[in-house]
C-alpha cells in the first residue's frame, strides 16, 4: 500500500490537481477574505489622493503570468477613474504592449473614462535602465508619441505632465525583477513614490523593500487583487481566483503530508 | 472573428495540456509555433516601439530640416530638429549589432555592448548604493531608534531584534572570507536557518502563483470556450 | 582596435554615469541626457543577437536534420508571418492582435500553467523534512500556503475561537513574511548589492572584460 502511494503515476496527481481547479470554477464558493496591511496601505493612498492627481501603471508582466496581475489592474483602474485621477500606462516589456493596451481601453469603457484626457497608453520603449532614468528627466524624451501614434505633447492629460514630479504614484504591476529597478531608478533617484503589485513567485523578495518605506503598499498575487476588491466592495476576477485556490491548496498541503507521512513510514521500517 | 479566436485558443491550449499525458505532436506543433509567434512579435515591437520612435522619425526630421536649411525654408522648428543629425552616431553603433552576422565582423558588437555595459555599472554604482545598502541598512537600525524612544511596542521590539539577528547571520553564512568554525559556524547556522524560512515562503507563495495561471486557464477553457459551445 | 576602444567607451559612458548624477550643473544635465538617449537609442538594436541565434539554432536543426527537425519550420512560419503583416502594418494592425491575443497570449499563459501541475507533484514526491533545516522551509510553506487562502482564517476562527486574536492564520503568514523571511533577504540583498558595485567598478575600470567574449 505504501509503495504504491508513493510510487503513485504522476499523472493521477495531475488529474487530482485538474479536479480541484474545474470544480470550484463550475461551482464557485465565496469566503471571507482578510485585508493584509500592504493592499491597505495602497488603497488609502490612492484614497487620499485628490481628483485630477495623476498616477503611472506599468504593466511590467507578460502573457506568461497575466492571471494575477489583470484583477489587479483591473481593481487600481477602476479605484482611479472612480475618483478623477488620470492613469499613464506604459511597459518595460516586449511583449506586453497589446495585452497592456487591450486591457486598459476594456477597464476605461467600463468606466466611462476618455482615452488622453483620463488615461494614455505610452507603450513600450526598449532599455530599462535607460528608459525608467530617460522619464525622470523628460517624459517625453523617452515616449514622443504614445502608443496610438499621438504626440505625447499634444495630449490633453499630458499637458501638465514633464516627469516624475507631476506623478503623484506609480504603481509597478510586475513578474520579474522591474519593481526592484523602479525602486533603485525612479525613487532612489528620482523620489517617485512606488507601489507594486505582484505575482506571487516574488512576493517575499518585496518585504524587505515594504518595511522601510521605498515600496508605499503592495499586492500579493491573487490575494491582492481580492484584497483591494474587497476594500472597493466590488469582487472581481481576484476574488474568484482566490477562492477557486483554495481547494488546489488544500490539495498540495494534503500531497505534502501524505508524502512524509510515507516517507517517515519508510524511513522507520528500513531502520 | 471573435469565435473562431476563442476555438484557435482553445485548441491551442489542449494541445499544450496534451504534454501532461506526454510528448506528442500536438504539444510539439503548438511549443514552435508559440516561439515563432512570439519572436516575429518581439521584432514588430522592437521596430515600432524601438527603432522607429526613437532612431529613424528622429533622424528623418533631422534630414528634411538639413534640406530645408540647404534650400533655405528654414524655421525654429527645422533649425532644432537640426540637433537630431547627432543621432547618426548611437545609430550607428547600434547597428554594429548586425555584425553578428559576419563571423569575421562579429567582434564590432563589442562596441554597443561595451556602452550598455558601461552605462549600467555607472548608473548602478551610486543607485544600489543608496537603495540596497545604506535604505536597506537603515531600515535594520531605524527602529531601535524608535525603541529607544519608547515609542515601540513589545512585539515590534521582538521584531526589530529577530530581524537584526536575521541580517547578521545571513550575511555571515555568505561571508566565505574566513572558515567557519565556532561562532561563525553558529552564526551562519542560524543564517540557514532564516534562508531556509525565506525560501519556505518563496515556496509557498510559488504555489498560489502556478495555480493562479491554470485556474485562468481553466477559466478560458469552461467560461468563454464551453460557453461559446452551451 | 579590438578590444581597447570598446574598453575605452564602457570607461567613458561608466564614468559620465556616475558623475553626471553628482552634479546639477546644467553641462553635466545635458551629458547626462545625453548618455541616456544614447542608451536608448542604442538598445533596440540589441534585438538582433536574440533574433539572429534563434534563426541559426533552427536553420542548424533543419540542415542537420536533428530530430523532429519539421517543427523548426514551424517556428518560421509563425515568425514569418508575423513580421510580413505586423513590420509595415504595425503592432496594432488587427490580424497581428488577433494572432497575438488568440495564439501568443493562450499559448504563454498555458505553457506557464503546466508548472501548477509539475509543483503538486514535486510537493508529493520531494518535499520531505530529512533534516532541521528541510523541515523549517517545509513548515514556513504551509503556514504561507494556509494563510494565502481565505480557508486558513475560516478554520482558524473555528476551531481556535478560545484565542484571543481572530484571523491568526493570515496574521502568522504576514509574519513571517515581514520578519523572517524579510531579515533573510534582506541580508541576501545586501549581499547581492555590494557584488553588483563591486562588479560594477571592475567592468568600469576594465578589470572585468568577460562581456567582450573571446578572441583576440
Amino acid at each position: 500500500m505504501l509503495e504504491k502511494i508513493m510510487n503513485m503515476d504522476r499523472r493521477v496527481i495531475f488529474i487530482l490537481v485538474a479536479l480541484v481547479v474545474i470544480f470550484p470554477t463550475l461551482v464557485p464558493v465565496r469566503m471571507p477574505i482578510t485585508v493584509s496591511e500592504p493592499t491597505r496601505n495602497l488603497y488609502d493612498f490612492i484614497e487620499t489622493l485628490p481628483s485630477g492627481s495623476t498616477i503611472m501603471i506599468a504593466f511590467d508582466y507578460g502573457p506568461s503570468s497575466l492571471a494575477e496581475p489583470e484583477p489587479m489592474a483591473k481593481a487600481v483602474m477602476q479605484h482611479c477613474f472612480s475618483k478623477g485621477i488620470k492613469i499613464i500606462g506604459m511597459t518595460l516589456l516586449p511583449n506586453t504592449p497589446t495585452l497592456a493596451h487591450k486591457l486598459m481601453r476594456k477597464i476605461a469603457a467600463e468606466n466611462n473614462a476618455v482615452y488622453g484626457e483620463d488615461y494614455v497608453f505610452l507603450g513600450y520603449r526598449p532599455g530599462t535602465l535607460q528608459v525608467i532614468l530617460g522619464m525622470g528627466t523628460d517624459i517625453s524624451s523617452v515616449f514622443e508619441t504614445d502608443y496610438e501614434n499621438k504626440t505625447v505633447d499634444e495630449i490633453p492629460m499630458m499637458e501638465n505632465i514633464t516627469n516624475y514630479d507631476q506623478i503623484d504614484l506609480l504603481l509597478d504591476l510586475a513578474s520579474g525583477s522591474t519593481t526592484e529597478a523602479w525602486i533603485i531608478y525612479a525613487n532612489t533617484r528620482y523620489g517617485v513614490k512606488i507601489a507594486a503589485g505582484v505575482t506571487a513567485v516574488i512576493i517575499a523578495q518585496m518585504y524587505p523593500y515594504l518595511q522601510t518605506g521605498q515600496l508605499i503598499g503592495l499586492m500579493p498575487g491573487y490575494l491582492g487583487a481580492a484584497e483591494y476588491e474587497k476594500l472597493l466592495n466590488a469582487p472581481g476576477d481576484g476574488t474568484i481566483g482566490l477562492n477557486t485556490a483554495t481547494y488546489a491548496h488544500l490539495l498540495i498541503i494534503g500531497l505534502v503530508i501524505l508524502g512524509n507521512i510515507a516517507f517517515f513510514i519508510q524511513r522507520r521500517r528500513e531502520g | 472573428m471573435e469565435i473562431i479566436g476563442i476555438w484557435v485558443a482553445a485548441f491551442l491550449t489542449l494541445c499544450i495540456y496534451s504534454f501532461l499525458y506526454r510528448d506528442n505532436p500536438f504539444y510539439r506543433f503548438a511549443e514552435h509555433l508559440f516561439v515563432g509567434i512570439s519572436v516575429g512579435y518581439i521584432i514588430i515591437i522592437s521596430i515600432h516601439q524601438g527603432v522607429i520612435p526613437l532612431a529613424w522619425e528622429p533622424l528623418s526630421e533631422a534630414i528634411s530640416a538639413l534640406w530645408a536649411e540647404i534650400v533655405g525654408t528654414t524655421t525654429p522648428e527645422t533649425r532644432n530638429a537640426l540637433w537630431g543629425l547627432f543621432r547618426i552616431l548611437p545609430i550607428a553603433i547600434g547597428l554594429l549589432f548586425f555584425a553578428r552576422l559576419s563571423s569575421r565582423h562579429t567582434w564590432l558588437i563589442r562596441y554597443p555592448i561595451a556602452i550598455l555595459i558601461g552605462f549600467g555599472a555607472g548608473v548602478a554604482i551610486p543607485n544600489v548604493l543608496q537603495a540596497n545598502i545604506f535604505a536597506q541598512t537603515r531600515g535594520t537600525i531605524e527602529p531601535f531608534a524608535a525603541m529607544n524612544a519608547g515609542t515601540l511596542s513589545v512585539l515590534d521590539t521582538f521584531n526589530a531584534v529577530l530581524i537584526v539577528i536575521g541580517v547578521i547571520c545571513t550575511l555571515t553564512y555568505f561571508f566565505f572570507s574566513v572558515e567557519h568554525r565556532g561562532p561563525i559556524n553558529w552564526l551562519s547556522k542560524v543564517g540557514i536557518a532564516f534562508l531556509m524560512i525565506g525560501f519556505g515562503a518563496a515556496f509557498g507563495n510559488t504555489v498560489m502563483g502556478r495555480l493562479a495561471l491554470l485556474i485562468h486557464r481553466v477559466g478560458f477553457l469552461l467560461n468563454d470556450w464551453m460557453g461559446s459551445i452551451f | 582596435m579590438k578590444r581597447q576602444i570598446p574598453l575605452a567607451f564602457c570607461f567613458l559612458f561608466g564614468i559620465a554615469m556616475i558623475f553626471t548624477q553628482f552634479s546639477p550643473h546644467s553641462y553635466s544635465q545635458a551629458v547626462y541626457k545625453e548618455v541616456i538617449n544614447w542608451g536608448l537609442i542604442i538598445s533596440p538594436f540589441a534585438m538582433v543577437l536574440a533574433v539572429v541565434t534563434l534563426i541559426q539554432t533552427h536553420v542548424t536543426r533543419i540542415n542537420l536534420r536533428t530530430e523532429h527537425w519539421q517543427y523548426s519550420l514551424i517556428v518560421f512560419v509563425g515568425m514569418i508571418v508575423m513580421v510580413l503583416i505586423g513590420v509595415p502594418f504595425g503592432p496594432q494592425n488587427s490580424i497581428v492582435e488577433w494572432l497575438y491575443n488568440n495564439v501568443q497570449v493562450p499559448m504563454d499563459a498555458t505553457m506557464f500553467s503546466l508548472l501548477a501541475f509539475f509543483i503538486a507533484s514535486a510537493a508529493f514526491r520531494a518535499f520531505r523534512a530529512r533534516s532541521f533545516e528541510a523541515f523549517l522551509l517545509l513548515a514556513t510553506a504551509m503556514i504561507v500556503m494556509i494563510g494565502n487562502v481565505p480557508v486558513g482564517d475560516l478554520v482558524w476562527n473555528k476551531v481556535m475561537s478560545w484565542m484571543p486574536w481572530t484571523d491568526g492564520a493570515s496574521w502568522l503568514r504576514q509574519w513571517i513574511l515581514d520578519v523572517l523571511n524579510n531579515a533573510a533577504r534582506r541580508g541576501i540583498i545586501l549581499g547581492v548589492s555590494l557584488g553588483v558595485i563591486s562588479q560594477s567598478i571592475r567592468i568600469i575600470l576594465g578589470i572585468e572584460r568577460s562581456y567582450l567574449g573571446g578572441g583576440d
